[in-house]
């Protein structure tokens, strides 16, 4: 067992004649039995380094290694990883067990007897025992799902490899291998590197998360890092679901102004502005306070555009200077009718300020409780 | 209560509820089926009358108990047997080399990246182009020069045929230096049947799962294993196809065989030679020819009852 590195990995592509950057300068170590995620919106690289890891694509620039050895010049058979694929790509002429068996039968030269049993032990493992004489065609997606990752599980490999293996399955199930899918892996102990667009299984899964975006490695922390400490403004919109609501302003002392209004500045975010000429200003949907007292500090009038009822929460889209600007999130019990009038307050100790041409986090919001996972030394 | 109505009750169908569109797409489904049966059946008809019934009724009725023979059914497999046979030791090898042939090359030239990749495919493609008069000459030429008896002598005897036939032991089942036309026959037909099959293969070989191909070599399968696993056990339908259209194309060629066989003819000729000096001289036996061609065409229809299912399949293009 060993640590995952990536060490300055880029991949190019040619596309008649002109250069393609698919994934620009990538570094990462992937600690001995972490749980990574690899997410970003789609095109943004994380197939392709996921692929070259696995040894599918070539690597362009930097190097791969796997402990202190060098993989990235290895075939795919020789790197001792498993992956589970989106679409499954389950062999579908030979049975759940043929296709369990095949990984082990090709790679190593262990006795039939052990390999039968070793497949009886792993299908138990993931309640897929009495399918084993059935082929993938009669099997449902949930359990062909399972079989594909018990063909990955069985080789018993120093990395699993997975690119969006559950984005085929219905929400319900896919909740549901979720949770499986995490306590395998802790179970397991293995190194396992996940690609997904979806934000969702990036925060419930990983132990840290690397976002992508246009092949660049934007941060590699904790979920709840990424969420309270992005460290531009890629990562912020992106982290968090509904998504950070920004507001481009220009600097004039302490003070920014807008389009639709201006936010006075604390010494200290001023200080953290200064510098620059126009800043962007984020502010989480939930940390909007939808409150009645148009007196308070940065609270502004606004007029409730559309209300959309989670049940748990309500996401209220509200206007200012007759324009929809963003989404505030209050209590599912609370009423909020569309029409109304209410008053929105951006707290200053809950606001992201991003430099508005880098997009590079100028400071970020203050928390009570210092103590995520991770210091704030990268920041 | 009208005639009509009563009709009606008595055959119990509901006239009013029968459709007259329906009735004409029957009657012409119907017409259909006896023209496209009609030479057939004449051609069964006339196998099975003796020459002086043939003279006195028309082709497409059935023989009088009087005029009813199987002669000419006796005559033409007595006359067509060894040529037949020659036919299936043609035909057979010819078919899977070209198919399995055809399906390595698309392999080959679908599932993996190399550079070129595009203009070797479009010379495969362009071999299916080639028409048969173009390369007559150069065939003779080349099976006139290459001496595939010699060439073969060191490591296998063709002038003897022979097949282990459990309980008989060995069966000799021919000999004749002649069978060495029959060897280049088949290359003949290998080399032209690869680029339809390559293509066909590859047809099919683009929709395989890339995924699932690139799972396979992550589980620790080179090129070939991958092929020998997983590729060919999947390409049984694409087979299907190529077998029974290629059996069917070399089966059927006459071209080949009166150029590459000596004199066209003699103990090595094949079943559409033999089938063409099935005429009885001077007087035309119809009834023997038409057995003939019913004994001549009897295996294509064999390959067909055979392969039938898969051979739906792959041209559904199902895995």
């Amino acid at each position: 067992m060993a640590d995952l590195t990536l060490d300055h990995v880029s991949k190019f592509f040619d596309d008649g004649g002109s250069k393609v950057v698919a994934v620009d300068d990538a570094s990462v170590t992937i600690e001995d039995g972490e749980f990574l995620v690899l997410v970003g919106p789609s095109g943004c690289g994380k197939s392709t380094t996921l692929r070259m890891i696995a040894g599918l694509e070539t690597v362009s620039e930097g190097e791969i290694r796997l402990g202190d050895d060098r993989m990235d010049n290895r075939p795919p058979r020789d790197r001792d990883i498993a992956m589970v694929f989106q679409s499954y790509a389950l062999y579908p002429h030979m049975t759940v067990r043929g296709n369990m068996r095949f990984g082990l039968e090709e790679s190593t030269d262990m006795a039939d007897a052990d390999i039968d049993e070793l497949v009886e032990e792993t299908s138990s493992m993931l309640g897929i025992a009495d399918l084993l004489d059935r082929k993938p065609g009669e099997l449902s997606g949930g359990q062909q799902q399972r079989v594909a990752l018990g063909r990955a599980i069985v080789r018993d490999p120093e990395v699993f490899l997975m690119d969006e293996p559950l984005s085929n399955l219905d929400a319900k199930l896919r909740s549901q291998m979720r949770t499986e899918l995490q306590r395998l892996q802790e179970d397991l102990g293995v190194t396992t590197v996940y690609v997904t667009h979806d934000q969702t299984e990036a925060m419930t899964m990983g132990d840290r998360i690397a976002i992508l975006n246009d092949g660049e490695l934007q941060q590699v922390a904790t979920p709840l890092e990424a969420y309270h400490r992005p460290a531009n403004r890629f990562v912020a919109g992106f982290i968090g679901e509904p998504s950070m609501n920004f507001f481009e302003m220009d600097v004039q002392g302490d003070e920014l102004v807008g389009d639709a209004f201006s936010y006075e500045l604390s010494a200290k975010s001023a200080n953290a502005v200064e510098g620059s000429e126009r800043v962007t200003l984020g502010i989480r949907p939930e940390d909007v306070e939808v409150i009645d007292d148009a007196a308070a500090d940065h609270a502004y009038e606004t007029t409730v555009d559309v209300v959309e009822p989670m049940g748990n929460e309500n996401a209220v889209y509200l206007e200012l200077g007759g324009e929809r600007r963003f989404v505030a999130t209050v209590g599912g019990m609370r009423r909020v009718e569309a029409g109304e009038s209410v008053v929105a307050r951006i707290p200053e100790d809950a606001v992201h300020l991003f430099d508005a041409t880098t997009g590079e986090t100028l400071q970020n919001r203050s928390l009570e409780s210092a103590d995520l996972d991770a210091p704030e030394a990268n920041l | 209560m009208s005639v009509r109505d009563d009709l009606a009750e008595r055959v119990g169908v509901d006239l009013e509820a029968v459709d007259p569109l329906r009735v004409a797409l029957y009657a012409t489904l119907v017409g259909l089926v006896a023209f496209y049966l009609s030479p057939l059946e004449s051609g069964l008809m006339t196998a099975l009358k003796t020459e002086a019934e043939f003279a006195t009724s028309p082709p497409f009725v059935p023989p009088t108990v009087e005029g009813f023979t199987l002669e000419p059914f006796g005559v033409a497999i007595d006359t067509l047997s060894s040529a037949i046979l020659n036919s299936i030791m043609l035909a057979v090898p010819a078919t899977v080399l070209s198919a399995l042939f055809g399906s390595f090359a698309a392999y080959g030239l679908t599932n993996f990246e190399w550079r070129g990749q595009l203009g070797v495919v479009a010379l495969f493609i362009a071999g299916i182009f080639i028409p048969y008069q173009a390369v007559l000459i150069p065939l003779s030429r080349l099976w006139a020069i290459v001496d595939t008896q010699s060439l073969l002598a060191p490591v296998l005897d063709i002038t003897v045929f022979s097949a282990q036939v459990p309980v008989l032991g060995t069966v000799e089942l021919a000999t004749h230096p002649h069978y060495a036309s029959i060897i280049n026959l088949i290359i003949t037909h290998t080399a032209y049947g690869i680029p339809i099959t390559t293509l066909l293969f590859r047809g099919y070989y683009k929709k395989l799962s890339t995924e699932m191909l690139e799972a396979a070599r992550l589980d620790g399968a080179g090129a070939f294993t991958v092929y020998r696993r997983i590729v060919l056990p999947l390409s049984m339908p694409m087979f299907a196809v190529t077998l029974i259209y290629q059996f069917t194309q070399v089966w059927n060629d006459l071209l080949f065989a009166l150029i590459i066989i000596p004199s066209g003819s003699g103990p090595a000729a094949v079943a559409t030679i033999a089938l063409n000096e099935l005429t009885g001289g001077i007087i035309q036996t119809f009834n023997t020819q038409m057995a003939g061609a019913f004994v001549a065409a009897l295996p294509t229809l064999l390959v067909y009852v055979l392969f039938g299912d898969k051979f739906a399949k792959g041209v559904a293009g199902g895995t």
